[in-house]
């Protein structure tokens, strides 16, 4: 039996990461950051899925954790071409000035 | 599945195809659009001829039956079928629709392609509207014979088109919406549109029998058009071009006492025999007034039109006599009326065509100046006066005859016998005026003296009405042998329901 | 041998003839105007004489072959199994059918050929030939048709040909500017229309009654159910036969009166003498004309059982009586109006239609043989006449065109208002005219009834049979005959004696051979046409004999008996049809002869020498007799009925259809309302109504947006923290609240 790590500690891990996570999206502006602040977000879900797993003997969590880590390839793709374009035509990926949706 | 009539009905439609295919603006188009129209018109004749070679008088019921499912849910059907009711509706119909076509080949000299369009287009309705079998699959085609002729009047009209178009277009229109609530009624209460299970399951709506009745009546009366309902039709018919009016008084009108005899008896029978002599008496009006109305026009078109609320008020009497020679009779002069009114549409359109006026003060004197076409049309007349030996007078004699015996006019049924009667007499009255005024006296005046006698394919559309003109009158045992089996049947189930009564 | 199976012929004949002269017939004439004519006048007129042939062997088939009647079908006509009516196309070969067609036939290639001659150098010549083919094929089918109904086309289809030879001339106005001859072709179609409505109804009534309209059939039916008392069902109600009878008998006299020119329907016959002069020989008074006694001979069954049963109209007057008043009548006031005319034709229509009242009158009171035998001479006689006023108007034309050539009296030219018809432009024309004059006055005296020509001999018979059965008949009839004498003398003196009263009749000619040849021939069968019908000389004689005919006497009865059903059932005691022993009873002759004499001596007192001039007003002008002459039937339809029924039809078409239904109706009242409905709604509803609601809701939307857009900065970071706080706000509900 491997050492039993309690499950708080997972969960206690993760809602960290999650946090900065959070905080990284809402404070800073370079787009790259957000991105990385996302992913960030992204695998503290992972991680608590895979603990859970564990932690119920069962393996729907970990099945989900590679559709998450799909997605979130799919998405930095998507997201990093467009911060390409938008670095082309603005020269510049400070999201403030991206604001054309302004009402 | 027999596709024969599926096909014959949407063959039109190639050629309509056909035409929208070849280029606009050349001259030489226009002969290879009309070229398209008449060949179709003519295949689509010919498709009727083989419905009729392959059509067995013996069978009562629908024959060569296209049947499947549409709609399901709401239970309408594709139901197309002929029997002896409607066969000869179908060769009348691709039959004039064809000389109609044919005869515009020098009338029509403005946007050709979207008249040859809506000629044929017009042939698929009316086709469908014989054929169909499903209430919702006819009202369709019912609506939609509407709008071709509604632009062949607006467009290729006489000088108040728009208006006569716009009047026949809403005349119509308001009264099919009364069948079409009429219908929607019985398809919800029977959960079927088609006619047959609809008569057989007509317990389901027999309470409203009386205004369901009505509505269908209404629908058909207006396009007959039986007396009170006839103003548009003076109106449609001068202002509509040559085509439009051959087309107009040889099947259009055809559909309304069609559709009497097809829905209105085997689907409200008791109705049918209380509003007989109801019916009858309009009938018999319309006989009278269109007789002595058209006396009086100095428009020889809209003498044409007048007269036809004459005829068409026999066709009403016999189909309200509700027996067997009666319904024959109408039946068989629905056609003959299409032949001769149609042929008669279509002197004055070679006469119109010279001169430019349809006021007869203006004529005077043609016969010495044409007499090939005098005499076609002292034919035409007098088949359209019921003389003995042309048609006219087969139809007539067979409707008053079952008008004697009907029961549904009891008990003095010759009274309604005997007014009818009084209209042979002034057909000769109106009838020989007109000709009197047109084709007698002496040629005075520059035009008439001007005018041209027909020319070889005017002959040979006027001697394909003389075939059947003569046909009818010396043989029509054949004729009357296409429907008797479905007439009788039909007279059958409506006998049973006024001995139900008594 | 027989040659029963050639009786199509009669009918085939005729459509060759008139197919070939319709269809090449004016190529003919205009490319060889001689030869043309002589072809197509020769053609049409052997093809009659071929009718007339096969109708002869007809004829003879039917003495080797016991006169039995014969059916020849040809094919079935209308057939309608569910409505159980039946009619065949098929000829009925009997002794009536082939007296009629030799009479059309053989009368009618006599008028033929005269034509050939009258028409000559008309433009329209060969369309003259094919009208008259055309009416030959449809006299046929009348006379040989088995049925009503095939009896009924060639009814109405002589009518149409009598439509189309009267109004022959279409092209030509009269002085006033009227176009007389169309108009006169059209008031007789009309007319004869009217009768039409009576022969339909009563034919549909027939086939109620007797489920078929074959003769033979009928009149088998209508005895049986006689005899058996049936009652017949109608319409709900059941009805004596005999009412029913009563009822057809009364319509086919409608029909009668309309086609044989009798009251009330007469008026068309004298206007139709404006057709070419033949045709007023053929159609308007041998043949066409006769078709009306010819259907009430052939219904002689039905009119005895009327008579028999004893039903009238109302309570009035049985039908065959009616039958009889109307033709006794009709025989009076046409004398009296003939008196009046000026016309040589109109006196003769008139003529025609008085004698067809004697016939009709006949057959009223039951002599049908008489009528018959009338109907026969009378063809010979006022064929004669009618050719012969038309070789008289023939010659004055000759004389008119030969002043006007010649150059002399160009007064008398144009503008004196000449007409070659009217008689007091003529006098004196027997001496230019000889034989022209000579059959002319032997068919007048035929027509006055001079003993021993062919008139004599049928008015005898007509009037012994009314002496013994029907007295005020007889005694109308009479009067008839006077007056009959009385025109005849008038009509001869104003043509034939005295002197010229214009220089026309000074100069008329003879007529050529073409034409005088057919009036000897008239002539001759005028003189001897008596021969047919013969009268025992003594009453002792008829008796003996039982009133049935034998050897040359009552040759017509004995021949015709076998088609007249209702002489046999008269003497099985079925029907009560009165018959006369026909002798030549010297009562009746002696009267008779007494009043044509002294008629004809009347009329040469009264206008001998007269009128001196042709502007002189006749004798009798100022004489109650002349007013008495004037019937106002004819001014009564067309000075009060015709324009009242234009009125009425222009006011029904301008005011009620067109004013009142067609612009008040729909276009004031349907489309107005409609239309300032529209307005209502587009103007008012609409503008203010709905557009109110929808344009209120559009700036509400407007107002809160401007708002609303305030919180869309465009910074992902305000989207981002606005998906938390949603994050945490459902965190929050879920964990506390949804508990």
């Amino acid at each position: 039996m491997p050492s039993a790590v309690n499950i708080n500690w997972y969960i206690a891990l993760s809602s960290i990461l999650f946090t900065i996570g959070v905080l990284g999206v809402l404070l800073r502006r370079n787009a790259i950051i957000l991105f990385m602040s996302v992913e960030l977000m992204l695998n503290s879900a992972n991680l608590l899925f895979v603990a859970f797993a564990r932690h119920l003997g069962q393996l729907d969590g970990q099945v989900l954790v590679f559709f998450v880590i799909t997605v979130a390839a799919a998405e930095v793709a998507v997201g990093l071409a467009l911060i390409v374009a938008i670095f082309r035509t603005k020269k510049s990926i400070n999201i403030d000035e991206i604001n054309l949706l302004k009402g | 599945m027999n596709w024969i009539l599926t096909i014959v009905t949407f063959l039109p439609l190639i050629g309509v195809l056909a035409i929208l295919l070849t280029n606009p603006p050349k001259r030489g188009s226009e002969n290879l659009v009309k070229g398209i129209a008449v060949v179709t018109s003519a295949i689509t004749f010919l498709g009727t001829l083989l419905i009729l070679m392959r059509f067995d008088p013996g069978t009562p019921g629908l024959q060569l039956v296209d049947r499947f499912d549409w709609i399901p849910s709401w239970g309408i059907q594709y139901f197309l079928g002929v029997d002896g009711l409607s066969i000869l509706m179908v060769l009348l119909t691709s039959f004039i629709s064809m000389l109609a076509i044919a005869s515009s080949w020098n009338a029509i000299k403005t946007q050709v392609k979207q008249f040859y369009i809506f000629c044929l287009l017009l042939e698929t309705g009316m086709l469908g509207v014989f054929l169909a079998q499903d209430l919702f699959l006819f009202y369709i085609f019912w609506e939609f014979t509407l709008v071709p002729m509604y632009f062949l009047i607006g467009i290729w009209g006489g000088a108040r088109r728009v208006y006569a178009s716009i009047k026949f277009f809403l005349y119509t229109m308001a009264a099919s919406l009364l069948m079409l609530l009429a219908i929607l009624y019985m398809g919800i209460n029977a959960g079927t549109f088609s006619l047959p299970d609809l008569i057989a399951g007509r317990a389901a709506f027999a309470g409203a029998q009386d205004l369901l009745f009505l509505g269908f009546f209404l629908a058909f009366a207006v396009k007959v058009p039986i007396f009170p309902f006839h103003s548009w039709l003076p109106d449609a018919h001068t202002e509509a071009p040559t085509a439009g009016s051959i087309i107009l008084a040889g099947v259009l009108l055809k559909m309304g006492t069609y559709g009497l005899i097809r829905f209105n008896l085997p689907l409200f029978p008791e109705a049918a025999y209380r509003y007989a002599p109801a019916i009858a008496v309009l009938a018999i009006i319309g006989i009278i007034y269109g007789a002595i109305v058209s006396f009086a026009q100095k428009d020889v078109k809209k003498l044409v039109a007048y007269s036809s609320i004459s005829h068409l008020g026999f066709v009403t009497l016999g189909i309200f006599s509700l027996n067997a020679a009666g319904i024959q009779g109408a039946i068989l002069q629905g056609v003959n009326h299409g032949l001769s009114t149609g042929a008669l549409f279509f002197l004055v359109g070679v006469l119109y065509e010279q001169t430019h006026t349809r006021d007869m003060s203006a004529y005077g004197g043609v016969w010495k100046i044409m007499p090939v076409f005098s005499v076609l049309s002292l034919i035409v007349v007098l088949s359209s006066m019921g003389l003995p030996g042309l048609n006219g007078f087969v139809g007539e004699f067979t409707i008053l005859l079952g008008s004697m015996g009907a029961e549904s006019l009891a008990p003095r049924p010759w009274i309604f016998t005997a007014f009818a009667t009084t209209g042979v007499i002034l057909a000769a009255v109106y009838l020989l005026w007109m000709f009197q005024r047109v084709f007698m006296g002496p040629a005075e005046t520059k035009e008439v003296k001007g005018l041209r006698d027909m020319n070889r394919g005017e002959l040979v559309i006027m001697l394909s009405f003389l075939l059947f003109i003569f046909w009818i009158g010396i043989a029509p045992s054949l004729y009357f042998h296409l429907m008797d089996s479905s007439v009788s049947a039909l007279v059958s189930h409506l006998s049973s329901t006024l001995m139900a009564l008594r | 041998m027989n040659t029963f199976n050639l009786a199509p012929l009669i009918l085939i004949l005729p459509v060759i003839g008139l197919l070939l002269n319709g269809l090449f017939g004016r190529r003919f004439v205009e490319a060889n105007p001689a030869n043309g004519e002589r072809l197509t006048g020769w053609l049409a007129s052997l093809m009659t004489i071929g009718a007339f042939l096969v109708s002869l062997s007809l004829f003879l088939s039917l003495l080797a072959h016991g006169f039995e009647p014969i059916i020849v079908p040809l094919f079935n006509w209308i057939d309608i199994p569910s409505a159980d009516f039946l009619v065949n196309w098929a000829m009925q070969v009997d002794t009536l059918s082939v007296t009629m067609m030799l009479v059309v036939t053989g009368v009618g290639s006599l008028i033929h050929i005269y034509a050939i001659g009258y028409m000559h150098g008309d433009p329209d010549f060969s369309r003259f030939f094919t009208y008259l083919n055309l009416f030959i094929f449809f006299m046929l089918i009348l006379v040989s048709g088995s049925s009503y109904l095939v009896m009924f086309v060639g009814w109405e289809g002589v009518g149409l040909c009598s439509y189309l030879l009267i109004s022959f001339w279409w092209a030509r106005l009269d002085k006033n500017g009227v176009p007389a001859n169309a108009n006169a072709g059209r008031k007789a179609m009309i007319m004869n229309r009217i009768g039409d409505f009576g022969v339909i109804l009563a034919m549909i009534l027939l086939f109620w009654t007797f489920g078929t309209l074959d003769y033979q059939a009928v009149f088998s039916g209508a005895v049986e159910m006689f005899e058996a008392n049936h009652m017949v069902a109608f319409g709900g109600l059941s009805v004596p036969l005999p009412t029913v009878l009563t009822a057809v008998t009364a319509l086919f006299l409608l029909g009668v009166t309309g086609k044989s020119a009798q009251i009330p329907l007469y008026t068309w016959l004298p206007d139709a003498m404006a057709g070419p002069t033949p045709v007023s020989a053929l159609i308007h008074a041998a043949t066409m004309v006769t078709a009306g006694v010819y259907l009430l001979v052939r219904s002689n069954v039905l009119y005895e059982i009327v008579r028999t049963s004893g039903a009238t109209i109302l309570g009035l007057i049985s039908t065959p009586n009616l039958v009889a008043w109307v033709g006794a009548l009709t025989a009076f006031f046409a004398a009296l109006i003939a008196f009046s005319q000026n016309d040589i034709k109109k006196v003769l229509a008139y003529s025609t239609v008085s004698q067809l009242g004697f016939m009709v009158a006949a057959a009223g009171s039951g002599a049908y043989v008489a009528a018959m035998f009338h109907l026969v001479t009378h063809a010979f006689f006022k064929a004669l006449l009618f050719l012969g006023s038309g070789s008289v108007i023939h010659g004055m034309e000759h004389g008119h065109h030969h002043l006007a050539h010649a150059g002399h009296g160009a007064t008398h030219t144009d503008d004196d208002g000449f007409d070659p018809q009217d008689m007091r432009y003529m006098g004196g024309l027997r001496r230019r005219m000889p034989t022209t004059f000579i059959v002319y006055l032997i068919g007048s005296l035929a027509l006055a009834g001079i003993i021993p020509l062919a008139g004599f001999w049928s008015k005898d018979e007509i009037l012994l049979h009314d002496q013994t059965y029907a007295t005020p008949i007889f005694i109308v009839l009479a009067i008839a005959a006077l007056g009959t004498a009385f025109y005849v003398a008038r009509q001869l003196i104003m043509v034939f004696f005295g002197k010229p009263r214009h220089a026309a009749a000074e100069h008329a000619a003879e007529s050529p051979a073409l034409m005088t040849t057919p009036l000897v021939v008239l002539a001759g069968l005028t003189v001897f046409g008596g021969l047919l019908n013969l009268p025992y000389l003594t009453r002792a004689m008829a008796e003996a004999n039982h009133n049935h005919p034998a050897g040359i006497f009552l040759m017509l009865e004995s021949w015709l008996e076998h088609s007249l059903a209702s002489f046999e059932l008269a003497e099985e005691g079925i029907l009560a049809l009165p018959r006369t022993p026909v002798y030549l009873s010297l009562l009746v002759a002696g009267i008779s002869t007494a009043l044509a004499v002294g008629g004809l001596l009347l009329g040469y007192l009264v206008y001998r020498g007269r009128p001196r001039t042709s502007s002189e007003p006749d004798r009798l002008a100022r004489t109650p007799i002349w007013w008495w002459s004037v019937l106002p039937l004819n001014s009564l339809y067309m000075k009060g009925f015709v324009p009242l029924f234009n009125r009425f039809s222009v006011w029904l078409a301008d005011k009620v259809d067109w004013a009142f239904w067609h612009d008040f109706v729909h276009d004031r009242v349907i489309r107005d309302i409609f239309v300032t409905g529209a307005e209502f709604s587009a103007n008012v509803l609409d503008a203010q109504g709905v557009d109110g609601v929808v344009n209120g809701a559009g700036k509400t939307t407007q107002r809160l947006a401007r708002g609303l857009r305030l919180t869309q900065t465009g910074y992902a970071r305000t989207y981002a923290l606005a998906v938390l706080l949603g994050a945490v706000g459902l965190l929050v509900y879920f964990l506390f609240m949804a508990g």
